[in-house]
């Protein structure tokens, strides 16, 4: 695109029926790239490190679950979704676990490391409504929201580094990494995404569910249980989201029917690798 | 008159600028497929930084060419344009290097997670455990089609 910027700027030029500035041409051009170096931009594999960090400082506030079976049968259901998703490939691929506790709950972190609690999975009863649940956080994950949630004058301060000084012995891109990660987990763990940002990503996973053959219904069923749940502060259900009620009003009028037959399909083996642990 | 052959002009410039277009793998690992679908099978496996050559695009996919000549689908997502050109895509001193392809992060990096490691809060021996878990595109198949997804 870089390459195709002096011929798109030329162009609008021309097409804009004016004469040729070229002084004028020339101030565009560095316009251009003075606010495309004002904010350091985050590619594919810083967005992973982001990831893993803001993973791993989940992980220090809740056990995890080492449970191979489970967590190899929400990998099959999670990579379903994501191969129909608007980014089937990511830089270290898509990972998903449980973490060991009833509260009620999912986290997306950037670079697709989604973390579901036992009490979320419990409270599926049956592929399709875990799937929704996973929908839900690959679509924050595809619109990149936890990346949002990093303030935005951490990416200007990073700007300013070079390569070599953010890497060397400063220190200082180390402070903005730390703090970006509590951005992004604070937003996961307390404040939650915009209400706005929330209602995309139910109103994509409804998309995501019928693009992968499930039940798009099976949003809805969980919504329901999640606003059983929110009267009972033990579980915490769904603390950093809007209310249930809210996003089931939304989703009841977008959501479309299925074949219920093709939901039973999937009973067994989500009886043998969740509904049993 | 003089406008429109200049317009020709450089929409012949971009033309050219596009053909031969090398993209570089950007994703730690992908792979080469045989039809524009994941649950087609596997040509090649791509790692981190192998340059491709653009046949064609084709919805959410390019069709690409692979160093060994293999050609096959690979999805948009994996890929990002390449700053070298064709004439450099067999390895070789003329070639960019591996520091210049492998789209070097800036401060969120390896190096700097590692310095976390040492950091209170961090629980990076089970992210470990987490990130070895993940499902093998032929696993997934066959569980979409034993489950009657799509």
């Amino acid at each position: 695109m870089k390459r195709l910027l002096p011929i798109v700027l030329l162009s609008a030029l021309l097409l804009s029926g004016n004469p040729i500035n070229l002084g004028k041409l020339a101030k565009v051009k560095k316009g251009a790239k003075l606010v495309a170096g004002a904010a350091h931009k985050i590619n594919e594999e810083e967005e992973y490190y982001i990831g893993r960090a803001v993973a791993a400082n989940i992980l220090g506030q809740y056990p995890l679950l080492r449970d191979a079976g489970l967590t190899r049968y929400l990998n099959l259901v999670g990579r379903t979704l994501t191969l129909r998703s608007g980014r089937p490939e990511l830089y270290g691929g898509y990972h998903f676990a449980v973490l060991d506790t009833p509260e009620v709950n999912a986290f997306s972190a950037p670079g697709g490391i989604v973390l579901l609690t036992r009490g979320i999975v419990a409270m599926a009863a049956d592929e399709d409504e875990l799937a929704a649940v996973m929908a839900h956080e690959i679509q924050h994950v595809v619109a990149k929201d936890p990346l949002k949630a990093i303030r935005s004058q951490r990416m200007k301060a990073l700007g300013t580094f070079t390569a070599g000084e953010a890497v060397g012995s400063s220190g200082g891109a180390l402070g903005i990494l730390q703090d970006s990660v509590m951005d992004i987990s604070g937003t996961l763990l307390q404040k939650g995404y915009s209400r706005s940002q929330e209602k995309d990503a139910d109103l994509g996973a409804l998309k995501l569910l019928a693009a992968s053959g499930y039940d798009p219904k099976a949003l809805l069923d969980m919504l329901k249980k999640v606003q059983a749940a929110e009267g009972k502060k033990k579980l915490k259900a769904f603390s950093a989201h809007p209310s249930a009620a809210r996003r089931i009003d939304y989703v009841g009028e977008s959501v479309a029917p299925a074949d219920p037959a093709n939901r039973l399909a999937r009973d067994a083996r989500f009886e043998k690798n969740a509904a049993s642990r | 008159m003089k406008k429109k052959a200049i317009m020709i002009v450089l929409l012949a410039a971009a033309a050219l600028l596009l053909a031969g277009q090398a993209l570089v793998v950007q994703v730690l690992r992908s792979n080469l497929m045989a039809k524009p679908d994941f649950l087609s099978s596997s040509l090649a496996t791509l790692q981190k930084g192998a340059r491709l050559e653009l046949v064609k695009a084709e919805g959410g996919w390019y069709l690409v060419r692979n160093s060994a000549g293999v050609k096959g689908y690979v999805h948009q997502s994996a890929v990002t344009e390449s700053k070298v050109t064709l004439g450099s895509i067999a390895p070789g001193p003329k070639g960019a290097s591996e520091d210049e392809l492998a789209l070097a992060a800036k401060g969120f990096d390896e190096t700097n997670e590692k310095k976390l490691r040492s950091g209170k809060g961090y629980n990076f021996a089970d992210l470990g455990w987490v990130m070895e878990q993940e499902a093998a595109v032929a696993a997934v198949a066959q569980f979409i089609r034993d489950g009657r997804l799509k």
